[in-house]
């Protein structure tokens, strides 16, 4: 029944009262052939009936008398007078059931026994006709005055009635099927129309690539039916997903800015301390200024300095970048990630553990502004669940296919509502942030795929991101 | 088997009455043309009205004549020769130019049998009790071998009607059958279909053709002489010879005292026997 269920509801819905027309047809036309049927052996039972009658009548004092010739010759002279030839064969015995003749002697000899013949036969008042039968045999009493003188047993010619049967039948199921084709083609027009609506909102949802799109006023049908109810209510929904998509993009980028506020105290402490020891220098290249060794290695105390808070500010940028989503991932990402998150571990005196398994040679083939932002919230959370004096680690390894993410703390596992917003697509739960939801969502877009386990009194938080991986030194060789 | 030609009844011999004439099926029974010509020919000659009178057997023919219903009767030579005190033969009809005729044994084509002996206890259809050809001959032969019909047949049956017989053998309703021979050879030229089923295994001797007769006592009357005289003269008139030649027959000839002695002697036999 899989095919039956590729077709749309509309189709489904018209072959389905057509296939009940036709049904309904099938069940009339066999209750008005089994009618045309009753009536037609009826006439026959009549007919079988008034033959016996009538020869009965005519047979009686002969049969009494056991004159063979007069019972041959009346037999005779009643089958060449029967309307249309009607009787193939008749015989009649005597009471003890021997034939005193038959319109065929050969077939029924005088005296033979006419049970030998009544293979077969029926009595006129229960006879039933098949619907291929061309004669009809029957065997009767035959009654004289009152009182049994014999039998007759007559093979009566019923295919003029048999064809008639026939040809009523063919007519009626000629009728029937016209008819019923005609109505099943307006039944499944007016099927069609009714279902209309629904046919355009399956093809409107089914049109729709990201955003629902509410079906235009003009096109929803007249008055309250279920049908217009069932396109507003539509509508209502589209609107009601595209305001909740709204909130949840409004939301992540408050997370973002969230993320971004807490990195800011962060590199507030990274850029400050610095600051210290570079304004010292300062003040020792003024004061001894005269002396070289002292000034250089101050001057160098300088440049490091300043090439330290250069590395966190383009750090910083990057990871704030979405427009540079065409920059491939390289391990420097995970370098500046490095150094963005390392404030936030020393603020809490935590042990960063991190692995980096990625060389050059098999870059992955993604885009680094997704996969930092993934990293840097999964490590923020971290950071967040392991509290003071806790464990973070990252591990990233490049497979064949595929790049793994594993990011753990030493905190006591992911809440329930942290849960929804990671591993989930439902809504997203009124309290916490939204920051495990972006990564969801990155990941997502991605095509990757999420997964969590504690491990060792770890929460470990897995992210698996289907790769090409880029032949790196192919690409190298092929611009030289 | 009712009067042939509807007329006001009266009594034979009154002026106003008609002249009745009985008729056996000796010949083609039922076939109204015949009738009908042969009326006509009567009427013509006799000049008064003529019913024709048909029944089932002989013996209802011959009782009416000798009751005195009938002026004339068309008999066989068997129920005159059973009366032949009382009974006059009026004219002999001609066939093949004699007053003659043969009683034909005869069965069904397809049946094997050579002679009489070899229709032991099948089925026989007689013509009628009273008939030589259809009965008679067929009975003193076996009278012959000292046998009675019912002992040598099956079963017999009657047909009233030598055409009858012809049928019963044809359709098989019977095995053989005992019949006229000048009503087999009539019904060989007019319905061979119907002889063609079946097949004449013996001939009896020439015996007197079926007689016309008339009561002795009113032998004399004058409209049974001058129906003497019109049968006698059929072949002489339009009518007449239309009749004969519907019945297949030459003409009418006076009898004469040794023709039915072959008939007689066939009494003799089964007489004997009975």
């Amino acid at each position: 029944m899989g095919w039956w269920r590729n077709f749309s509801l509309s189709l489904r819905v018209s072959l389905m009262v057509a296939m009940l027309m036709i049904a309904v047809a099938v069940i009339a036309s066999q209750l008005v052939l089994s009618a045309l049927d009753r009536q037609q052996v009826a006439r026959i039972r009549e007919l079988a009936r008034l033959h016996v009658e009538a020869l009965s009548v005519a047979l009686g004092p002969f049969v009494l008398r056991k004159d063979v010739w007069e019972v041959y010759d009346t037999l005779e002279r009643a089958a060449g007078a029967s309307e249309g030839r009607r009787t193939v064969f008749s015989a009649v015995a005597d009471r003890n059931g021997r034939v005193l003749a038959a319109t065929d002697p050969r077939r029924a000899p005088v005296d033979s026994p006419i049970s030998r013949l009544a293979n077969g036969a029926q009595l006129p008042g229960k006879l039933q006709v098949g619907n291929r039968e061309h004669n009809v045999k029957l065997l009767a009493p035959l009654v004289y005055q009152g009182r049994k003188v014999g039998q007759i047993l007559t093979e009566l010619d019923i295919s003029d009635l048999v064809s008639e049967r026939r040809e009523a039948r063919r007519l009626l199921l000629l009728g029937n099927a016209i008819a019923t084709g005609f109505l099943v083609f307006l039944g499944y027009l007016a099927t069609r129309r009714m279902l209309t609506p629904v046919s355009r909102l399956v093809s409107r949802m089914r049109e729709t690539e990201g955003a629902p799109r509410p079906i235009p006023r003009d096109e929803v049908p007249e008055g309250d039916g279920e049908m217009a109810r069932l396109v507003n209510t539509y509508n209502e929904m589209v609107r009601a997903i595209a305001s909740k998509a709204d909130t949840e993009r409004r939301l992540a980028e408050r997370e973002r800015f969230v993320s971004l506020g807490r990195l800011s105290s962060s590199l507030a402490h990274e850029i400050n301390n610095p600051l210290g020891g570079l304004l010292n220098a300062t003040d020792t290249i003024r004061k001894y200024a005269d002396r070289p060794d002292v000034v250089r290695q101050s001057a160098d105390l300088i440049s490091r300095g300043l090439r330290h808070l250069r590395d966190v500010a383009k750090a910083t940028l990057d990871t704030n970048r979405y427009e540079r989503t065409d920059t491939p991932l390289s391990p420097e990402d995970f370098e500046d990630l490095k150094l963005l998150i390392g404030p936030e571990t020393r603020l809490n005196a935590q042990r960063l553990t991190w692995a980096v398994e990625m060389d050059r040679q098999d870059q992955p083939a993604l885009p680094a502004a997704p996969v930092r932002q993934i990293v840097l919230n999964l490590l923020l959370n971290a950071t967040a669940a392991a509290g003071k004096e806790g464990r973070v680690g990252l591990w990233v390894a490049t497979g064949p296919e595929s790049l793994v993410i594993e990011v753990s703390d030493s905190g006591p596992g992911l809440s329930d509502s942290a849960r929804v917003r990671l591993l989930e697509s439902g809504p997203v739960p009124s309290n916490g942030g939204v920051g495990l939801r972006l990564v969801r969502e990155l990941v997502t877009g991605l095509h990757g795929a999420i997964t969590t386990e504690r491990r060792q009194g770890m929460t470990v938080i897995r992210v698996t991101l289907p790769v090409a991986v880029r032949d790196a030194a192919a690409g190298e060789s092929g611009e030289c | 088997m009712g009067a042939a030609a509807v007329m006001a009844p009266a009594l034979p011999g009154s002026a106003a009455a008609p002249f009745r004439l009985g008729l056996t099926p000796v010949f083609l029974d039922n076939d109204a043309l015949v009738i009908e010509r042969l009326r006509r020919a009567l009427v013509g000659a006799l000049e008064m009205p003529v019913e024709l009178e048909q029944r089932r057997t002989y013996k209802e023919v011959t009782e009416m004549l000798l009751e005195g219903a009938l002026d004339a009767a068309w008999l066989c030579g068997y129920p005159y020769l059973q009366h032949e005190d009382e009974l006059s033969v009026v004219a002999v009809p001609l066939w093949n130019g004699k007053p003659l005729y043969r009683s034909y044994l005869i069965v069904g084509n397809n049946d094997d049998a050579l002679d009489l002996s070899d229709l032991r206890g099948g089925i026989h259809a007689f013509s009628d009790p009273d008939s030589n050809s259809g009965f008679l001959v067929t009975a003193s032969d076996l009278a012959k071998m000292g046998l009675r019909p019912d002992d040598f047949f099956g079963r017999t049956i009657f047909t009233y009607g030598h055409r009858n017989v012809v049928r019963a053998v044809a359709a098989g309703l019977v095995r053989s059958g005992s019949v006229d021979g000048y009503v087999w050879e009539a019904l060989a030229r007019m319905e061979p279909t119907l002889t063609n089923g079946t097949r004449v295994i013996r001939r009896s001797e020439w015996l007197g053709f079926p007689p016309v007769c008339a009561h002795r006592d009113r032998v004399a009357n004058p409209e049974v002489q001058k129906f003497s005289r019109a049968v006698l003269d059929f072949d002489r008139t339009s009518d007449g010879r239309a009749a004969l030649n519907l019945l297949q027959l030459d003409g009418m000839t006076p009898a004469y005292p040794s023709l039915y002695d072959g008939i007689r002697r066939r009494m003799r036999i089964y007489a004997a026997l009975r």
